[in-house]
């Protein structure tokens, strides 16, 4: 009966790619738009990827990762002196403008590290030692940001194209020189320029007429205590907030900074509901052209329904007949849409722009919906095939 | 058409599963990698922590010139030892000298004058002849005596008085103490009470100054041990102990507003800061040097002694 049934869907090829255009149309339309979505939506919390560090302590009002509100030097002390902390250090991040040697002007994430640990440091660094940052007036700047401020050269050709920054290579921070010592690879910020990594103690000079230069500090928790517990002692302490350093969006933890500065842009901005349309859109075209394809389809096979009630199948029969046809064409339509939504992201993920995100749970809930519209087409299909009189048959 | 229907099966798993492949790689965490360098870390809890700037025992001694002059000598490099009473700076001492050749002159011209009245008045103080001379006369000559001898010990008074001002532009340690700064050059003129030419502090044993925020200032309590973390020896080769043990001084009876080091010229303070002085033997392995900076962590779990 199952094999008649997938006969049936098979034989009629021209339904058959209307079916499968609909449900893979609305499969990459959803995938892909999620996909770039949580992309766009990760480069928010951008510097807890960039910084690493386990807990991190800022001024009470601070609501997500990108903003910086300066606190007194001595609060580092008072953190120190929380019990279960193991050490913690001092960072200064503020968005200043850079001069290029070509008098332009580029807007610039300025990460201070503490000196003397240089905790906080980027993971890889592809040229350069860390160490020379304890050189006067030295960054380390990533590289994208190598790329974005390099100097454009003319070519014997006629051409012009950017020749990235490389160690050696200097630019302006107000008004003092900056010698780039490394190139790091860091991700990209949703706000912000480049990264670009200094010492603490340097940002005074870097930054104009900032009189308070920590923004954050970063806390190693001692070894068995629990980050999060420790966030709820350093509050209770010292009245600054705390919060953990994890990146995954999905922990229902209040305390993760980038969940925090996730949802800070989703209910700030109008990416979500940009998004949002296009993503049910294709729920809603999905449904609308596959349902209907699937209707138009149970109509045309209606007579062979029709004989089947009159060889005596029972309705639950042609029910299962019609489920595993909506469901064949569901799981084959999502397997095309979702299969072209990743070719189309990794093309993005190679290029880097824009950004480009699938989270298993993406894949999983465009399965869900997919299937979902199958079920839909099904449920439609089986009320019109209990609706019809075996005796069609015999009409012509 | 068999084959057609497989083929677009296997499609659309290939589809599915590069997509699931491909979701691997982007739900990842960048994992937390222990800093660089290792921190100077707490081991234990009721630790509270402070900013230390290292000093010279006794503070150091701005070394300041009584006059103003030009500089003809300086006597002393940085990292010298001095004793007291050594001399540091010359000053310019030309016109001083110049004034001791009048001045001795003038005491061998009194030393003449008052030779020639003494003789005189001895002369007519010895004639027995009550006739020879009036009584009037001879008071007369013992008066020019006594008035000569004077007159030289005033010009030797003056001349041991340019010898003292002489003296005086002869700055000398006042301690015993090493030479921290020289901010001298030969040459160059010292103005009286201003910017101290010379430093001088006793290095041998140093001590700490620890800035303790005021809202900590209540869990500090006299006679508590400290430790302390030099800055910038993070990096220290052979990774032997970094802490330095601190021997309590005393807490200075005053909150002061914290120095802030930004340089900004509109430099406001926000915060007060408790001081406490801490005392420290030189470790025999590393140098220290006055002006360092220190992460302090004192011990408020350990049972103050009693003084």
């Amino acid at each position: 009966m199952y094999r008649l049934a997938l006969n049936m869907l098979f034989g009629d090829r021209a339904k058959l790619a209307m079916l499968l255009c609909g449900l893979a149309f609305s499969a990459l339309l959803m995938a892909q738009q999620t996909s770039v979505f949580f992309g766009i939506m990760s480069w928010t919390y951008t510097p807890v990827h960039n910084i690493r560090a386990r807990i991190w302590v800022s001024d009470p009002m601070v609501e997500q990762a990108n903003d910086a509100k300066p606190l007194r030097d001595t609060d580092l002390y008072r953190v120190r002196s929380v019990d279960g902390v193991a050490w913690a250090a001092p960072l200064h991040t503020s968005f200043v403008q850079a001069r290029m040697q070509d008098g332009n002007f580029k807007l610039i994430t300025l990460i201070g590290l503490d000196a003397d640990t240089f905790a906080g440091a980027p993971a890889t660094l592809s040229a350069g030692r860390i160490e020379d940052l304890r050189l006067p007036n030295t960054v380390i700047v990533d590289e994208w940001g190598a790329q974005l401020m390099g100097r454009p050269v003319v070519g014997p050709d006629g051409k012009e194209t950017t020749v990235p920054l490389k160690v050696g290579d200097t630019f302006e921070v107000n008004d003092l020189e900056a010698r780039i010592v490394g190139i790091c690879k860091v991700r990209r910020a949703f706000t912000g320029g480049p990264f670009v990594y200094t010492t603490y103690d340097r940002t005074k000079q870097y930054t104009l007429g900032a009189r308070r230069t920590l923004s954050f500090m970063l806390v190693e928790p001692q070894p068995g205590v629990d980050a999060s517990a420790l966030c709820d002692r350093i509050e209770a302490d010292t009245g600054l907030k705390a919060w953990t350093s994890d990146t995954v969006i999905w922990d229902w933890s209040d305390r993760s900074l980038a969940r925090n500065t996730f949802w800070w842009f989703w209910k700030n901005t109008g990416i979500p509901f940009s998004f949002g349309t296009a993503v049910a859109l294709g729920l809603f075209v999905g449904i609308a052209v596959s349902g209907q394809t699937f209707y138009s389809f149970v109509l045309e096979n209606l007579k062979y329904f029709a004989a089947i009630k009159a060889m005596g199948a029972g309705m639950g029969v042609i029910a299962r007949m019609l489920l595993v046809q909506a469901f064949t064409a569901g799981l084959l339509g999502f397997g095309l849409g979702v299969g072209m939504a990743q070719a189309i992201g990794r093309a993005m993920i190679e290029k880097g722009m824009p950004p480009f995100v699938m989270f298993p749970q993406i894949f999983w809930a465009t399965l869900a919906l997919v299937l979902g519209i199958s079920l839909v087409s099904a449920v439609i299909g089986i009320i019109k095939v209990s609706r019809v009189d075996a005796a069609t048959v015999f009409r012509g | 058409m068999f084959k057609k229907r497989h083929l677009l099966i296997a499609l659309a798993l290939a589809g599915a599963g590069a997509a699931l492949q491909l979701t691997r790689g982007t739900a990842s965490e960048t994992p937390t990698l222990p800093p660089a360098y290792a921190p100077a870390t707490r081991d234990k809890d009721g630790l509270i922590a402070a900013a230390g700037l290292v000093e010279a025992v006794a503070e150091n001694t701005q070394l300041g010139s009584p006059t103003s002059g030009t500089v003809q000598k300086v006597h002393v490099k940085v990292w010298d030892k001095v004793k007291a009473g050594d001399p540091v700076i010359t000053l310019d001492d030309r016109d001083l000298a110049a004034q001791l050749q009048v001045q001795l002159a003038g005491v061998v011209a009194a030393e003449a004058t008052a030779e020639r009245a003494d003789d005189a008045a001895k002369r007519w103080t010895g004639i027995k002849d009550s006739g020879a001379v009036s009584a009037g006369d001879l008071l007369a000559y013992q008066v020019a005596a006594k008035e000569a001898r004077a007159r030289l010990a005033l010009a030797k008074a003056q001349v041991d008085q340019t010898r003292v001002l002489l003296d005086r532009l002869v700055l000398r340690a006042p301690i015993d103490a090493t030479v921290l700064q020289v901010n001298v050059r030969v040459g160059e003129f010292v103005a009286a009470g201003l910017k101290a030419p010379v430093v001088l502090g006793d290095i041998a044993r140093l001590q700490i100054r620890c800035d303790l925020d005021e809202q900590l200032a209540p869990r500090m309590r006299a006679g508590l041990p400290a430790k302390g973390y030099l800055k910038g020896e993070s990096s220290r080769v052979g990774g032997g102990e970094r802490a330095i043990p601190l021997k309590f001084v005393r807490i200075e009876p005053y909150v002061i507003p914290k120095v802030s080091l930004t340089g900004g010229s509109a430099e406001r303070v926000d915060t007060r800061v408790l001081q406490v002085i801490y005392q420290f033997d030189r470790p025999a392995d590393r140098a220290i040097f006055v002006g360092q900076q220190m992460d302090v962590y004192i011990d408020t779990t350990a049972d103050a002694p009693r003084k």
